[in-house]
């Protein structure tokens, strides 16, 4: 059941981000290309890509493994707890490898960004903290439901609510750039 | 305040240029084609200095390339 909620909590973080992101953004008109002609893409819109789907996998992956044996036999259980952990510091390591590339191009200043795309990269977290809101009133209110009666909530889930929380902020702020690019 | 509408004449002018492909003019002011495309049709509005680099490119003022228009 909690397991829902935090289902649950993470698609509700997620359409915040992105109704955050929406309104935050003017109503322009349609890009119209060629017939044939595809939008080109920039470097940071690939790299972007590149992570946020190895990093959504991840996540994805992480929450089934946990889901399927369930909270206290993931945080009991060594050969369960070890291995989702594993699955989220490679995605930690994904999204290093991210911020690494872009504080390269961005110290170097070498071209490979321009003013459109650091325009993006400042506006992309605007979703981020509405997400973790989102997050962490539903892990609250679905945590108070679960355990009210009993007054002891596992601590297992102390570990559960850091991991959403900074895969909810790492989705977020890779889902603002590539949204971005399709909102300006 | 009534919302203002920046256009530009950026297409025209790469075609009055010798039919300066949208890449050709990314190179020469050190930006994506993507920005040129989004710039193009009007998403996205420059900074001053891209628009001062353009409008050079073109060597031209930048009020030839980017005119304000007041909307209602």
């Amino acid at each position: 059941m909690v397991i829902l909620w935090g289902v649950a909590a993470l698609g509700a973080a997620f359409c915040a981000m992105l109704i955050v992101v929406r309104r935050a953004q003017r109503v322009l008109p349609p890009i119209v290309l060629p017939p044939g002609e595809t939008m080109p893409t920039t470097a940071l819109q690939r790299l972007a890509w590149q992570s946020l789907v190895p990093i959504f996998l991840l996540t994805l992956a992480t929450a089934a493994v946990v889901a399927y044996n369930g909270v206290a036999v993931a945080w009991d259980n060594d050969a369960v707890r070890l291995p989702a952990t594993g699955l989220l510091v490679a995605a930690l390591a994904v999204f290093t490898y991210y911020i690494g590339r872009v504080r390269m191009w961005i110290i170097r200043d070498n071209g490979t960004l321009d003013e459109r795309d650091r325009a993006i990269l400042s506006s992309a977290p605007a979703g981020q903290a509405p997400a973790m809101m989102v997050t962490l009133a539903a892990w609250m209110i679905g945590l108070i439901e679960r355990y009210h009666a009993s007054h002891l909530v596992p601590s297992a889930y102390l570990y559960l609510i850091f991991w959403s929380l900074l895969m909810v902020s790492i989705l977020a702020s890779l889902a603002g750039v590539v949204i971005g690019y399709r909102r300006s | 305040m009534a919302k203002a509408t920046i256009r530009n004449e950026i297409r025209r002018l790469r075609f009055e240029h010798g039919e300066m492909t949208q890449q050709a003019l990314a190179d020469r002011v050190g930006c994506s084609r993507q920005t040129i495309i989004v710039l193009e049709q009007g998403r996205y509005v420059p900074s001053l200095l891209l628009a001062l680099q353009i409008a050079r490119v073109f060597g031209t003022t930048v009020e030839a390339v980017f005119t304000m228009e007041a909307g209602g």
